[in-house]
């Protein structure tokens, strides 16, 4: 186990702008990935660069998170000097302010492209915009890397649907408990969409599914982990010492990214719409909290969680925002809950592993509680 | 909706409101002057009087019309134009948030929404709505529970969020109208379809929840009132350009209540014609907003609200006179957008301009632009820890500014209504620091 390890991803970016491929920087959170691949592009992921951020004080304040900040400092620092342009999806106001800042302030000489997703209940007026905006966004890159054909977009729409497949079916067998992974592997096996061109990845889900699934589940506690992104490392780590297991999750990065329904249709642009709006609800486009509570509580049903991890990044408006409802629809299932705030790349400060070791004794007792009860019911041995 | 709460509210609109008005105004008149008027400070408006009677009725009738017409919470930015269309009594609760601060109970509220699992980052205008929709505290006494939340994020996505959380814990429709960011300029002509077709899709709900069927002639007058309101509100800002300015910024703050909250009803247009006839007899008579007016200045950003008055004081004693405000700007700017030969496609296109949609570089021309209209000498950027889209980017723009118009400007780390999040000894040294610069 913990075996696997994607590839440098500086090497990686490396052989593939030789193999002829664009490279366009990509903000958080949710875009048309299926665009850039049509037009020869990767996609490169900023979430969370492991930089030191106090640079980044001259434009942004105390208060910014730190997603918005590694950014930040990744373009300052002038780290990415191979990617073509950067395309700020409007995720935030943070993120929103960084593309203009990023555009106007910094001046760094390629595209800075924006892209708006509806951020209002699917229907026909949301999908009409959303057509617009992918006709936007293609109009904007063509210039760079040539017009988009059709027949390629359908193409590419279905290999972002076996790539859809390929981390559901991871997700629902790490659900089962039948995944022989820790938590810091599967975070790096999975975070590895955010650089990685699906020809390269599904073959490595592929290979990793054939080797890993196991006949009889884990019998390990599981938690459910909620935020944005999975990391700290540190806190992959802790969990995998203390012998817990994420059985599943609905960070932005991650889980609520998987579309439950892909598109199929004909019309590319559709079936890539229909793969968007199939996403899980987000705070960041404004869904109604009963939709992402009932979300939550289905993962953990299906990963027989006995807890939820609330591991937010500090200053994250939406998720905040959405946390004390969710945290309460859970404790009237009778669900536990923990809250953790931190900066990304930070490491885990003792104060915050004691807290996780006491919440994970907690669901421990809890969990022994249970099976006593199970025991002691009808049928059971007393 | 009820018949007993609505005879219940015509008493109150007809009878109780009149007699709380007159008996606030006996009691203002035998009550004797606390004190002369500030030795810095230009003679008060008389319009402040109409100013307190106008939001104190406001918020009385508030009170009542639950039940008795359908009541809406609304942020400030979104198109209230509609939602007055089907009789819907509104609410503001930023307008309450600010309220709130300006009477120092800010602190208070966020905390009870704090005890409920908000965290203390988030917008304090947010928390004390919060605050006050656990706790039912208000210093105006009771805020109606709300038939329905309509909110745009063209100010910021943070009222979707909040507005999100109050939904789900009344489980009431929530309306969001997106206004696509204008990252680029002008909003494109999809932007302003999809505008246009979500207030179209708005309408059957609003019929629902309001009893009432959509009448285009309505809506057409509402928007003729708005659009006066705001030209009329620019007009009173416009007063601000002339030397002295016949009132200060915080004057403004004060009196853009109406336009927040009133819009759209003839009694705001009916308040801002007075207000200006008002300034424009100053203007005539050289009758400043502080006495001695050496120095104008601009404010980036929402007010601090419980520091209105000593801000207000404190720049006057330094003879700096604020004469304009991004802020007070946003609620004039878009009007000549409105156009009720295209209702619904002119407020999208009215809305989706408001200054906090539109990119850096956009607002960096928009504070040039003031900055040379209003003669402005130097700049205090309030960088509200509440703010994100007013308040990500200042660095930037106070050094641009800087480079392109040798604005001399200072930032001053604060809040919007949460007076914990308020240093005064760094705030006073740095605004120190300021005048020194500016007189040098």
């Amino acid at each position: 186990m913990d075996s696997f390890h994607p590839p440098s991803r500086k090497d990686y970016l490396d052989r593939q702008q030789k193999q002829g491929r664009g490279l366009f920087g990509v903000f958080p959170g949710r875009y048309p990935r299926e665009i850039f691949w049509t037009l020869n592009v990767l996609p490169v992921e900023v979430w969370d660069p492991p930089l030191d951020t106090s640079g980044s004080g001259a434009h942004l304040q105390p208060t910014i998170c730190s997603v918005v900040k590694s950014g930040l400092e990744l373009i300052r620092q002038g780290r990415c000097g191979m990617l073509d342009g950067f395309l700020f999806p409007h995720t935030c106001d943070s993120l929103q302010n960084l593309g203009s800042l990023v555009r106007d302030d910094l001046r760094v000489g390629k595209p800075c492209l924006d892209f708006y997703p509806s951020k209002i209940p699917d229907g026909p007026v949301a999908r009409a915009f959303f057509r617009k905006e992918i006709e936007r966004l293609s109009s904007a890159l063509e210039p760079l890397y040539g017009p988009l054909d059709s027949s390629a977009l359908s193409h590419w729409a279905a290999r972002a649907r076996e790539l859809a497949e390929a981390l559901e079916t991871l997700y629902s067998l790490r659900a089962e408990g039948r995944l022989d992974t820790t938590n810091v592997e599967f975070y790096r096996l999975v975070r590895s969409v955010e650089f990685m061109h699906p020809d390269d990845l599904i073959p490595v889900l592929s290979g990793f599914l054939k080797d890993r699934v196991l006949s009889e589940p884990l019998t390990s506690p599981a938690i459910v982990l909620s935020g944005v992104l999975p990391t700290p490392w540190g806190l992959l780590s802790l969990l995998d010492d203390l012998g817990v297991r994420i059985g599943d999750d609905d960070l932005l990065s991650c889980g609520r990214r998987i579309p439950g329904v892909c598109g199929s249709e004909k019309d590319p642009v559709a079936a890539v719409m229909e793969s968007y709006f199939g996403m899980p609800p987000c705070s960041t486009t404004h869904a109604p909290l009963g939709e992402r509570a009932l979300q939550l509580l289905e993962r953990v049903h299906r990963s027989r969680a006995r807890g939820v991890l609330f591991s937010i990044v500090k200053f994250c408006e939406p998720e905040l925002f959405a946390y004390p409802a969710l945290r309460d629809s859970l404790k009237r299932q009778g669900i536990g809950t923990l809250f953790l705030e931190h900066d990304v790349n930070r490491e885990v400060p003792g104060q915050v592993a004691t807290r996780l070791e006491a919440f994970v004794e907690m669901i421990e007792d809890r969990g022994s509680e249970e099976m006593r009860n199970r025991l002691k019911g009808p049928g059971g041995v007393s | 909706m009820s018949l007993a709460a609505a005879l219940r509210y015509r008493f109150m609109r007809d009878l109780g409101a009149p007699a709380l008005m007159g008996a606030g105004g006996a009691r203002r008149r035998l009550r004797p002057r606390k004190k002369a008027p500030h030795v810095h400070l230009g003679p008060p408006l008389e319009c402040g009087r109409r100013l307190r009677e106008l939001m104190t009725r406001h918020y009385f009738l508030a009170r009542y019309a639950k039940g008795a017409m359908p009541v809406a919470w609304v942020t400030s930015g979104a198109p209230v134009e509609l939602l007055r269309a089907f009789g819907f009594y509104t609410v503001y609760p930023e307008n309450h948030g600010a309220l709130c601060g300006a009477k120092g109970m800010g602190a208070e509220l966020c905390a009870v929404a704090e005890e409920g699992g908000f965290s203390q980052d988030l917008c304090s205008y947010a928390r004390i709505d919060l605050g006050t929709a656990i706790s039912g505290r208000t210093p105006v006494g009771r805020l109606p529970r709300p038939d329905l939340l309509f909110a745009s994020n063209n100010i910021c996505q943070t009222v979707g969020y909040w507005y999100n959380a109050l939904a789900d814990r009344w489980g009431i429709p929530l309306l969001l109208f997106d206004t696509p960011f204008n990252f680029s300029g002008e909003p494109g002509e999809g932007s302003i379809a999809y505008m246009t077709g979500q207030l179209e899709e708005m309408i059957p709900t609003l019929e629902r929840v309001s009893g009432r069927r959509f009448r285009m002639p309505v809506l057409k007058d509402v928007l003729r009132i708005s659009k006066e309101t705001a030209e009329t509100w620019g007009e009173v800002l416009g007063t601000m350009k002339t030397r002295p300015s016949p009132m200060t910024i915080f004057d403004a703050f004060v009196h853009l209540a109406p336009v927040v909250s009133l819009r759209g009803l003839p009694s705001a247009l009916d308040y801002y014609r007075t207000l200006l006839a008002e300034l424009q007899g100053r203007v005539a008579e050289g009758v400043g907003g502080i006495r001695r007016e050496r120095k104008r200045l601009m404010w980036d950003n929402i007010a601090v609200w419980f520091k209105v008055r000593d801000f207000s004081l404190l720049f006057a004693e330094n003879g700096m006179n604020f004469v304009a405000a991004t802020y007070t700007n946003a609620w004039a700017e878009t009007a000549p957008y409105m156009d009720e030969a295209r209702p619904l496609e002119s407020v999208a296109r009215a809305y989706s301009r408001v200054i906090l949609n539109n990119d850096l570089g956009d607002r960096l021309r928009l504070m040039e632009q003031m900055i040379r209209d209003y003669h402005v000498d130097g700049l205090v950027i309030h960088s509200a820890r509440s703010c994100k889209p007013y308040s990500v980017g200042q660095y930037d723009l106070k050094r641009r500014l800087m480079e392109d118009l040798a604005i001399p400007s200072v930032i001053i780390e604060a809040d919007i209504a949460d007076e914990r999040a308020y240093a005064e000894e760094q705030t006073r040294t740095r605004l120190e620091a300021f005048f020194e610069n500016l007189d040098g």
